[in-house]
């Protein structure tokens, strides 16, 4: 290591890596950066501690326990009965509430917007499935491999939708983030289009089913289902 | 059974809401630069967590799903995309042996003119004590733009905080 990719690490991770620390012990210029380094990251740390609003957890606390207790938390915990659960109430959710929204938008398409809205957090904290299990469920719709060439995959989870069980794939593209619901039980019958809340998405048909495609912008959208079709 | 579920449940939850309410206003202050939004923020964020509470078993991995909620609670009620944060360009600067005279205050000012893109990881970082790798994941990104992100951040405080731009910028106020 020299004292470039020492600074460097040291600004980006903060912390000393053995290895670093070993090139710090025999670099007088490096242990002055990382004194100056250390004061600055104690000033930062200062001034990133706003103050916060007096007995905000008790005003927290009040408003989430005056909610009525929504019937979905009534579900088991495990993951197999979360699939099973919420599917019932994402079908009727996801798809009716945007549906009631924006009557314009294909009702499937404001689904997967919806479902990355309000669930897609949940099914990343749940975590991943195995590769091996991700390779044979998604082979007849869309293989992960053909997946792997849109982007780099941060997450795949099976997850309740559209009375189904469908596969969420987190791509990151670039600077863009790209959710696809990979549906093998769900045909979409043409291609369907829609935008909410700052986002879009678009259904297409892809080997035996269907994949939702959600994505910052209609252009985004468009660039992997063109390249999803492409390769079809 | 389910009314004792839901008071143990109720119970950790509470003490889960008094164990990290703090930290998450002040990443959602940090995200939004407001007080009433970072406010409003939190308060959705943990409405929204207690509807899926029952389903956390990992006490571990509570903490990265507030702030996973927080973060997608802030860009939905504020309008923004998450998904293609700010491309601000930061200078790139030289690493230079000379930091000296770093004012807390000014630290403070500078962040919140540090585009959300560069804040974001730093506050995640910084007040979450979330690595590199965790950070990539929470924001959809590769550890290498994270990396990126963290080192042109402390540049740019670091360049906008020594003594000598901060007489620049009160001699122009004065």
């Amino acid at each position: 290591m020299n004292c470039l990719d020492y600074r460097r690490e040291l600004l980006a991770r903060a912390i000393e890596s053995p290895t670093m620390r070993e090139h710090r012990l025999q670099c007088v210029q490096c242990t002055a950066f990382r004194t100056e380094h250390l004061r600055f990251e104690s000033r930062l740390q200062d001034a990133l501690q706003v103050p916060v609003p007096p007995a905000f957890e008790n005003r927290v606390i009040e408003r989430v326990f005056s909610e009525p207790v929504p019937t979905q938390m009534l579900v088991s915990a495990s993951r197999r009965r979360w699939l099973l659960g919420a599917a019932a109430a994402a079908a009727a959710g996801l798809i009716a509430t945007p549906l009631l929204l924006s009557r314009r938008e294909d009702p499937l398409a404001l689904g997967c917007i919806q479902w990355v809205i309000k669930e897609e957090a949940k099914s990343i904290m749940m975590g991943a499935m195995p590769r091996e299990e991700a390779v044979r469920v998604l082979a007849a719709t869309l293989p992960l491999e053909r997946i792997e060439r849109l982007g780099q995959v941060r997450h795949i989870a099976p997850c309740p939708f559209n009375d189904g069980t469908a596969y969420h794939v987190v791509l990151s593209r670039g600077e863009d983030k790209i959710t696809l619901l990979v549906m093998p039980e769900g045909t979409a019958a043409k291609r369907s289009r829609a935008q909410y809340e700052g986002m879009a998405a678009t259904v297409i048909t892809a080997g035996t089913g269907s994949v939702g495609i959600v994505g910052p912008s209609r252009a985004v959208v468009t660039g992997v289902a063109v390249q999803i079709g492409a390769a079809s | 059974m389910p009314d004792k579920l839901s008071a143990e449940d109720r119970a950790r939850f509470e003490s889960a809401v008094r164990a990290h309410a703090a930290e998450l206003y002040r990443y959602a202050y940090w995200l939004a630069r407001d007080r009433q939004l970072a406010e409003d923020t939190v308060q959705e964020a943990f409405l929204r967590a207690w509807r899926s509470f029952r389903e956390v078993r990992d006490e571990h991995s509570v903490r990265a799903w507030f702030y996973t909620i927080v973060r997608n609670e802030f860009y939905r009620l504020s309008g923004r995309d998450a998904g293609r944060p700010q491309t601000v360009d930061i200078e790139e600067l030289e690493i230079a042996d000379s930091q000296a005279g770093v004012f807390g205050m000014e630290i403070r000012d500078a962040l919140k003119g540090l585009p959300a893109a560069y804040a974001e990881p730093l506050a995640l970082q910084v007040l979450g004590g979330f690595s590199c790798g965790e950070i990539a994941s929470m924001l959809a990104t590769t550890e290498g733009a994270i990396m990126t992100r963290l080192t042109r951040a402390r540049q740019a405080l670091k360049k906008l905080t020594t003594a000598e731009s901060v007489k620049v910028r009160r001699g122009r106020l004065a």
